[in-house]
């Protein structure tokens, strides 16, 4: 308790320089644990702006293989799938069907390709609560060929809401089709992808495709609790495999140029070209029936790049770190040094007077380790700070990275692991840097010491 | 009496009703199915086929884009191959239809890719079908008919319908000549009965018992002002080697 009362009062003789060095620790702190907490929150933001605009934190896509030995992009039966997903007992929130395909969209001499989701309106679909709208609203989507478009596209079709726009597309066994759309509404486009879909009423979207009414090319489940994603579809994959057919998992992105061009061939559609994907590998060897492919949105983000992305940031943050950290490493040793120096006599008194090797060590080490818990806590708390000021920011939809926050806003997750590990860091530097000084101090002789002119 | 009349009156309307067409359609009647084969027929060669194709493809506000390929038909076999001579950035490209599969091959990945005949061939409005032999009788089959003129020459105006849902048209419409039973213009429907394209085929160049439309255009009916005009060069019906449809041959072209 008495070299704690000593190491404040030490501390406190030389505040300019503590509040210098502790500041560096705490500035340290708080650009580490903020850029951590946007990367984590920018991860949870997309995965969860995503999953509403698909529809799903886990897809089940179906092919069917005819008699002519035809594969089809279809679902037709659900009722073993929605089986599977009861065995599973995973925590679904809600269940959606989608049909999807690319089409060129006409209107007077414009044209623009975009991909057309067929979806269920009716109800409270997610994806009201994602898609931001800029002229007409949901309402129009009442009308069976209501279709809501992207700025972009509308743009470069000079249409907008009201307007009646032809889509020309191929049915699932490749024919030719022309489907004739009412714009319903002009969406934001969310950013990232480029006008990333079109929504269209499925029931329609089958009709063009040539598909049942009520058939669905994908099955996507939102979860109740959406950081449990790769353990729920383990868990899916269990029980579907126990019920149907099912496909290896998807192949992860190993090439960014063949996933690019990937997704420049399917309109920067990453459901088009997992679905061209899994046409391939359903491809491979003889059967009849319907083969199925569980995916989750980490292999859609994975497939958009988006974790190299937020890799990219972790690893400018830790580039950060260990620059912080080296300024911090430096600037104790240095201090301690000064220290050492500036109190040499005075050591020499406490030697005489019995302080023992040992005691002057943790004298130092004592006053290093007060600077790191002041510093870190001023750290945390600025950075909570900093994070909080931050997310009261509010953007538009028209923000390019809008898909980046969560309904406008930035928001911040850090992991316990994300706090304690620079913490740790920073203090075992911290500690390393007083040592070499606490050492030279605790072996200094009493008589040297008190001789030592400054 | 009056039952005997009234009777008599019914009679009279049913066999107008179903007599009359019966005999005008008599012996004048044109076998229409046979007309789609007879089509098959004087397109589709017995033998092998080489021909030298020319696209010129214009699209509103934008420079004429010139393609040209060589195309070699096994038409016996369902075979197909098509090497790109231009432009100079797809030279070596090459197609390949064997056993009902179309592969496309890159020369510059040297990777084999699967393709459609049902895709649209590069930027124009012909799609990868139009080189490949025709198979109206088997693919369509006649909804109805009439009479008509198409310039100079009196024709049948056939609209047919796709037998499956494998055909990239589902509907047609075709003006074939009286006289020779040659195609002058086709009308392309979407599976919603829209119009999606118009070939007009101008000139044919005979080749022994066969014919060539050595001259197409091409019309986008939905794209207004977006249509290819085709030119066919250089045929000729000499043998050709069994090598012309593998994967090795596209490979080697590019040696």
């Amino acid at each position: 308790m008495q070299y704690i009362v000593l190491a404040f009062r030490n501390l406190g003789r030389q505040k300019r320089r503590s509040f210098l060095l502790g500041g560096a620790i705490a500035f340290g702190i708080l650009v580490v644990t903020f850029i951590n907490g946007f990367a984590g929150g920018l991860a949870g933001n997309l995965e969860q702006n995503f999953s509403q605009l698909l529809g799903g934190e886990i897809f089940i896509q179906g092919v069917e293989k005819k008699a002519s030995g035809q594969r089809v992009e279809l679902i037709t039966d659900d009722q073993a799938l929605e089986a599977a997903i009861a065995d599973s007992r995973i925590p679904v929130r809600a269940i959606t069907r989608s049909s999807t395909f690319v089409g060129t969209f006409f209107f007077h001499n414009n044209s623009a390709v975009q991909a057309v989701v067929g979806i269920d309106f009716a109800g409270s679909s997610p994806l009201r609560n994602r898609l931001s709208l800029v002229q007409g609203g949901f309402d129009g989507m009442a009308d069976p060929e209501g279709i809501i478009i992207g700025q972009q596209t509308a743009q470069r079709l000079k249409a907008q809401a009201g307007d009646t726009v032809l889509v020309q597309l191929r049915t699932v066994t490749g024919q030719m089709n022309i489907a004739e759309f009412h714009v319903a509404a002009v969406s934001h486009d969310p950013g990232l992808s480029v006008s990333f879909a079109a929504y269209a009423n499925r029931a329609y979207v089958n009709a063009q495709e040539n598909l049942p009414a009520d058939a669905c090319q994908q099955i996507g489940i939102l979860l109740r609790n959406p950081g449990q994603t790769d353990a729920a579809a383990a868990d899916l994959s269990g029980a579907l495999s126990r019920r149907v057919t099912l496909l290896p998992p998807l192949p992860k992105a190993t090439g960014g140029n063949m996933m690019g061009s990937m997704l420049r061939q399917h309109n920067e559609n990453p459901m088009g070209a997992m679905m061209a994907d899994l046409m391939r590998q359903a491809g491979e060897g003889g059967y009849q029936g319907t083969r199925y492919r569980l995916s989750t949105i980490n292999d859609i983000l994975g497939k958009l790049e988006l974790p190299q992305v937020i890799g990219a940031i972790n690893g400018i943050s830790f580039v950060i770190l260990i620059i912080l950290f080296l300024i911090i490493v430096v600037g104790v040793i240095n201090t301690f040094r000064i220290v050492l120096n500036e109190r040499t006599r005075e050591i020499g008194t406490m030697r005489a007077l019995g302080m023992q090797r040992g005691g002057v060590r943790s004298l130092f080490l004592l006053e290093a380790l007060l600077l790191f818990l002041a510093g870190a806590a001023a750290g945390l708390v600025g950075a909570g700070v900093l994070m909080t000021l931050t997310s009261l920011l509010s953007f538009t939809p028209t923000t390019p990275a809008f898909l980046m926050l969560r309904s406008g806003h930035p928001s911040f997750v850090v992991s316990p692991a994300q706090i304690i590990t620079p913490l740790l860091v920073v203090g075992i530097i911290t500690m390393l840097g007083a040592w070499l000084p606490a050492r030279r101090a605790a072996g200094l002789k009493p008589v040297d010491a008190l001789a030592a002119v400054h | 009496m009056k039952a005997f009349m009234k009777r008599f009156a019914g009679m009279s309307i049913l066999f107008l009703a179903l007599g009359v067409p019966a005999l005008w359609a008599g012996p004048d009647q044109p076998d229409v199915a046979a007309l789609l084969q007879r089509l098959d027929g004087m397109t589709n060669f017995t033998g092998d086929f080489t021909a030298e194709y020319t696209e010129i493809s214009q699209h509103p506000g934008q420079q004429p884009a010139v393609y040209r390929h060589d195309v070699y038909r096994r038409d016996r076999d369902g075979a197909m191959t098509i090497i790109m001579r231009f432009p100079d950035a797809q030279k070596g490209q090459g197609y390949l239809e064997v056993d009902n599969n179309f592969w496309f091959y890159d020369p510059e990945s040297r990777l084999f890719s699967h393709a459609s005949l049902k895709q649209s061939w590069q930027n124009t409005e012909a799609v990868n079908s139009d080189f490949f032999r025709t198979t109206w009788a088997k693919d369509y089959a006649v909804e109805s008919w009439s009479e008509g003129t198409l310039g100079i020459y009196p024709v049948y105006v056939v609209s047919v319908k796709g037998t499956n849902d494998q055909v990239t048209f589902p509907f047609k419409k075709i003006w074939v000549r009286k006289d020779i039973g040659l195609l002058l213009k086709a009308e392309d429907y979407s599976l919603s009965r829209r119009l999606m394209r118009t070939v007009y085929y101008p000139q044919y160049l005979q080749v022994g018992d066969h014919y060539v439309a050595n001259r197409m255009l091409i019309v986008d009916n939905l794209n207004v002002g977006a249509k290819t005009e085709l030119t066919i060069a250089d045929v000729s019906t000499a043998p050709l080697p069994d090598y012309t449809f593998t994967k090795a041959f596209l490979q080697q072209v590019n040696r």
